[in-house]
């Protein structure tokens, strides 16, 4: 049964997809949206399904395995189409389905408005379907094609208005890193199973257990192929910079595909493979490592540009941050505890973020907003219980989330309290950076916009790309015809209501001391680990958690200074240290550094392909010479009055007949 | 079931074609038409009937033809060929629907020609003789050579030209090797034979075997084509009529590689795993400097062209890894390549149709408003193309990833980088094409469910199959596939050392069956 719930999940999504895709054009109305919407909710049924017949069984037997039919199978190389249920794959379902559901809902309103309306949701279903497919997939393979298949529905979605050439180039530049992560994984994928002999999780990990020594050479390089295919999915350092730009695509699916569900992909691959990195705790502190860095260099970013949407798409970069130190340092439930609240409350401050994108008629930087607190009341305080919820204020979801990761690293010992310290650090730069959105968006002067909302109207402009100044393509452009704001439509509040209460009191199911339902619920997925229930005592997760709460009032106070209390503080801040402001603008410069030693180099080399060995070689020396042949042959040709054909069929036979008399003559 | 009827019916349907009265052009037209579904329809009762444990070959015709020189007519069909059979009945069958449901000038003539090829391009398929492969390898320049030179555009003469040198010296090349393969292995006082079962029994030096392998080798990597033999490409690509193209890139390029894995390594095993590194550094060029050739081209045709060199350099590079599962994934991926090759140069004809006949991609763009079906099949032939996980190709790809990492890990990580190249081609081309601002020379439209679907659907909806279920190629590849590796295989897993190599290979030949 448990099984039979699993491949439902799958299912419904996917006939969404069919059905949307081959009826866009008969589908009236918001037919589309709410077809879309009820696959969705058909998913999270059977997730709930598949969570209640999964906790009906013995502990030991909460790993449900089951085979359609064999995918690929040739050569020792033995992949089926499996799906595995297990806590950790429900937990994931539950959350991608419940949260995609309120989204999908969410877009029913938001994109009403939109031409692609149709395309929008069979697009969006696929993406969930994908999604489901990847945290089901009982094997690397399938998990490789879930993977990648999220890769292709984000492309797709990133440049949904396709006419923009900023959101064209935004879709190729997160498919092409997403590949780079592809090949990390497959690379990984053929290290495993050389040494295994299996593709598929049980054999790996049971395999990998005989197969390796602790930091064994091989498995660590394994594991570090899979980070980079995690870290080119979740947006970490080195391969974080499409996320900021896939922003180009509509704010829902900024929502759940670049906030809540797809790029914390990375996380739950670490949390899968644990038995791997917990074999190559080298691969796993490098890991650590280098997302502790994203995670302080995100918050820097996010305290300087301007753009609201690349704001939380920065934010979004170092939350996951702290996700894949929690489940590097192998403090799984803690990661997926931040992971899921972080889909809760930052998929309402990304819904918060269309709604006021939509009042200023598509205008997203913050310098221009201002004053929507009183015209936008709704949005103003959802806004509001997501930021501090971000912020990691109490009593707020993030609060006790983030904290637990922390807190854990201070547990670790030894040099993991760096990490630790650096979590604080960042900590205190999240809170003021949520904030200044805050009052940056709500508070002060209120803007034209704000006035004619008040007045009940909305703003409507030209619009033009603000990266390029090129006036948007009315067909299939942002923003479209009509916008719509949450105070307006009910599918809206709906499901901002339902995530403001998810955001706040998420956090509950992982009160130290009260409730550890979550820790609980994943103890069988990771029964093997050897750090099952090693975690702080109630007593440091306690003072951790004041102290996370002391970081957060003094990030918000510390906003509050600068942008409430004194106003012109943050200018004259920025003209006081230029040069960090626009290494902070500019996002330390990494968008540059890959244009300069990846992009360059390889337009530079197709050009010398194109001109010098192409022209040079192939054609001018190779045909050349051919050519020379050509012209000798045509001339004998003319000579005997043939045909170009007969010649060549001349020479055909007269080679054939002389090569043949050869060896004639040479055998007998 | 005899393989004969299926060989000779296109054939047959073409000369038909030929004999009749000038009027009776449409008729030429159903003829041929009919012809290729006849085949077709054999083929897939072939599939149905295929016996996948079977090592050897089945169905087998087997005639004297020119006995004094052991010549034999001599078909058959194991599971490293029925696929390529299949997937040339198929290509042949939507190209002739595709040229049925346009004009041309000369009609019975260009029917004749189709008719012709696939003959030519079956035969070779299922040749078990290496004379009659040769015969029927040149044979296929033929038609190709009218089709090309009468009904194509552009600077057709030139690149027939260039076309047919190539490939003809490529010809005469094989041409010598096969007649010394045949002679120089006829044991002392033993009878000449090129079956090609006997051939594999036989033993020849290894000095002997590398020569002639490299004889073997360029023709086959001029049909490809492999760089740096591709100088005929771009010339032929532009110049070549849509459903020509499709077969030439689809399937033409295919027999070079099926001849390396049912002549080359089975009959010159020592050779080729002497010369297996230099075919690997050929394979990975060909897919490091196609991609790169790919992503930076504005011609439409050439993005694909070029790309296929890179796609036969992953193909190439599955075959020379000389492991099973790199040969598995080899002859996977020639069938996923001749159908997204097909699937891509109809959507370009059909984007040339709709904007003045350009297919330049500085003039094109925004297609996909207009376009939604046009689009959505782009996109699904534009992922295969790059062998997104999911994907037919991706199951190639991979088996030929773990094959070359198996055995020359080197090779294939920078093989590996060919895989994100080819998501730049790839998408780029889908994106200035159906993507971006409308471009000067486009006149929106969607594609024609009575024009164009007929040939395009059924391409998309067996890739869409193999997608969901691979192992339906793979199960009946795999028997024969490893066996035809073996013996290339056992040697390169020897001790390496050419002199030892040199003399072992003057011995009776242990591992051969």
């Amino acid at each position: 049964m448990t099984s039979t719930w699993g491949w439902l999940i799958l299912l419904f999504p996917l006939v969404g997809t069919v059905v949307i895709s081959l009826g866009y054009k008969v589908l009236p109305g918001r037919l589309a949206g709410w077809l879309g919407s009820a696959a969705i909710l058909g998913a999270f049924v059977c997730a709930i399904g598949a969570l209640l017949s999964i906790q009906d069984r013995t502990p030991e037997d909460r790993q449900v395995v089951s085979t359609l039919w064999t995918y690929a199978s040739t050569a020792k190389v033995d992949v089926g189409m499996t799906i595995l249920v297990d806590p950790l794959s429900v937990l994931m379902a539950l959350v991608v389905s419940g949260v995609s559901f309120l989204i999908h809902v969410y877009s029913v309103s938001y994109m009403g408005g939109d031409r692609g309306y149709a395309r929008y949701f069979a697009y969006l279903n696929f993406f969930v379907f994908s999604m489901l497919l990847l945290v089901m997939g009982g094997n690397l393979v399938l998990l490789i094609v879930g993977w990648a298949f999220v890769g292709a529905a984000s492309y797709l979605l990133i440049s949904f208005w396709y006419r923009r050439g900023t959101a064209t180039y935004a879709g190729l530049k997160a498919f092409v890193i997403n590949v780079v992560g592809d090949i990390g994984l497959v690379v990984a994928a053929f290290l495993l199973w050389s040494k295994t002999g299996a593709l598929d999780w049980t054999g790996v990990f049971r395999g990998s257990h005989e197969a390796f020594h602790t930091n064994d050479g091989v498995i660590v390089a394994a594991c570090l192929l899979l980070t980079v295919g995690a870290f080119a999915k979740s947006a970490q350092v080195p391969l974080h910079t499409w996320l900021p730009d896939a922003m180009e695509g509509p704010t829902p699916v900024s929502a759940l595909i670049h906030a809540a569900t797809m790029v914390t992909a990375g996380v739950y691959l670490i949390a899968r493979t644990h038995p791997l990195y917990e074999l190559a705790p080298t691969a796993a502190d490098i890991t650590a490592v280098l997302a502790t860095f994203t995670f302080v260099y995100a918050a820097t970013c996010a305290m300087a540009i301007t753009d609201l949407k690349r704001i939380i798409a920065y934010s979004t970069i170092s939350q996951i941050g702290y996700m894949v130190v929690g489940v590097a340092l192998f403090g799984y439930a803690n990661g997926l505890f931040h992971l899921m609240t972080h889909a809760f409350f930052k998929a309402l401050l990304f819904m918060g973020a269309g709604s006021i994108i939509a009042a200023m008629a598509g205008e997203q930087n913050i310098d221009r907003m201002g004053g929507l607190r009183r015209a936008m009341p709704f949005t103003y305080v959802t806004f509001m219980v997501g930021s501090l919820a971000l912020a990691g204020f109490p009593p707020f979801s993030g609060w006790l989330s983030k904290d637990s990761i922390v807190a854990f690293a201070f547990d670790r010992g030894g040099w993991y309290v760096a990490i630790g310290v650096a979590g604080y650090v960042a900590a205190l730069l999240t809170a003021f950076y949520t904030f200044r959105v805050v009052f940056r968006v709500f508070s002060g002067e209120p803007v034209e916009e704000a006035r004619l909302l008040e007045r009940g109207e909305l703003a409507h402009a030209a619009h033009r790309n603000p990266l390029t100044g090129e006036e948007e393509d009315t067909d299939v452009g942002f923003p479209g015809p009509e916008h719509h704001i949450a105070e307006r439509e009910l599918p809206m509040k709906f499901a901002m209501s339902l995530l403001a209460v998810l955001a706040f009191a998420g956090g509950t199911i992982g009160i130290p001391d009260v409730s550890d339902v979550l820790e609980r619920f994943l103890e069988p997925t990771f029964a093997d680990s050897a750090f099952q229930g090693v975690a702080p005592s109630d007593t440091a997760e306690w003072i951790g958690l004041a102290v996370g709460a002391a970081t957060a009032a003094a990030g918000i106070g510390a906003a509050w200074l600068v942008y409430l209390r004194r106003p012109g503080l943050s200018l004259e801040l920025a003209r006081r240290f230029p040069r960090t402001h626009r290494f902070l603008e500019r996002r330390w410069y990494f968008d540059e550094l890959y244009d300069l030693t990846v992009v360059r180099p390889l337009q530079a080399l197709a050009a010398f392909s194109r001109r010098a060995i192409e022209r040079g070689i192939v054609q001018g020396l190779l045909v050349g010479g051919a050519g020379g042949l050509v012209r000798g042959g045509m001339t004998i040709a003319r000579t005997i009055q043939n045909g170009y054909l007969r010649a060549y069929a001349l020479l055909l036979l007269t080679g054939l007949a002389g090569l043949g008399l050869y060896f004639l003559l040479q055998s007998s | 079931m005899s393989l004969s009827i299926p060989l000779f019916i296109p054939l047959a349907s073409g000369l038909l074609a030929m004999l009749l009265p000038r009027g009776a052009a449409w008729l030429a037209r159903q003829l041929v038409l009919g012809g290729t579904f006849a085949t077709l329809f054999y083929v897939v009762a072939m599939l149905v009937d295929f016996d996948s444990s079977a090592k050897g070959l089945q169905w087998v015709t087997r005639e004297n033809w020119i006995e004094t020189l052991g010549i034999h007519y001599s078909l058959g069909v194991d599971g490293l060929n029925l696929f390529l059979i299949a997937v040339t009945a198929l290509l042949f069958t939507v190209c002739a629907l595709w040229s049925a449901l346009r004009e041309w000038d000369r009609p019975r003539l260009y029917y004749f020609n189709l008719g012709l090829a696939e003959t030519a391009v079956l035969g070779a398929f299922m040749a078990q003789d290496l004379a009659l492969f040769v015969v029927f390898f040149d044979l296929m320049l033929v038609p190709f050579y009218f089709l090309i030179g009468v009904w194509g555009r552009g600077e057709r003469v030139q690149a027939t030209t260039k076309f047919v040198i190539y490939t003809l010296v490529g010809s005469l090349l094989m041409l010598a090797g096969a007649i010394a393969l045949g002679v120089l292995s006829t044991p002392d006082g033993g009878q000449i034979s090129f079956e090609l079962a006997d051939l594999q029994r036989r033993t020849l030096g290894h000095g002997t075997q590398v020569w002639i392998f490299l004889l073997f080798a360029a023709a086959f990597l001029v049909k490809a084509p492999a760089f740096p033999f591709h100088g005929w490409m771009p010339d032929t690509y532009r110049a070549t009529p849509t459903p020509v193209l499709v077969l030439l890139s689809g399937i033409l390029s295919k027999v070079g590689a099926y001849g390396f894995l049912r002549i080359v390594l089975p009959i010159l095993p020592g050779a080729s795993s002497t010369l297996q590194e230099l075919m690997l550094v050929i394979a990975v060029v060909s897919i490091l400097y196609g991609s790169v050739m790919a992503f930076s081209q504005d011609d439409a045709r050439l993005v694909v062209g070029y790309s296929s060199i890179a796609q036969l350099g992953f193909i190439t590079l599955g075959i020379f890894a000389l492991d099973p599962k790199g040969a598995q994934g080899a002859v996977i991926q020639m069938v996923n390549h001749a159908l997204v090759v097909a699937g891509l140069f109809f959507v370009i004809a059909v984007i040339a149709g709709r904007s003045r006949e350009s297919e330049s991609l500085e003039r094109l763009g925004g297609l996909a408003l207009r376009a939604p079906v046009l689009a959505a099949l782009f996109l699904i032939v534009a992922l295969a193309t790059l062998a997104m996980p999911g994907s037919p190709n991706f199951v190639g790809e991979i088996l030929i990833l773990f094959g070359a990492f198996d055995e020359k890990i080197v090779y294939g990580l920078v093989a590996s980088a060919g895989v994100a190249l080819a998501a730049v081609y790839a998408i780029r081309l889908y994106q200035r094409t159906m993507h971006n601002r409308v471009g000067p020379d486009v006149e929106p439209g969607d594609l024609s469910w009575r024009l164009d679907m007929p040939a395009i659907a059924p391409v998309v909806l067996v890739l869409l199959a193999l997608a969901l279920y691979p192992q339906f190629v793979l199960h009946r590849t795999e028997a024969t596939t490893t066996t035809k590796i073996a013996a290339a295989a056992a040697k390169s897993h020897q001790t390496p050392g050419p002199d030892r190599t040199a003399s072992s290979a003057g011995a009776p030949d242990q591992s051969q069956k």
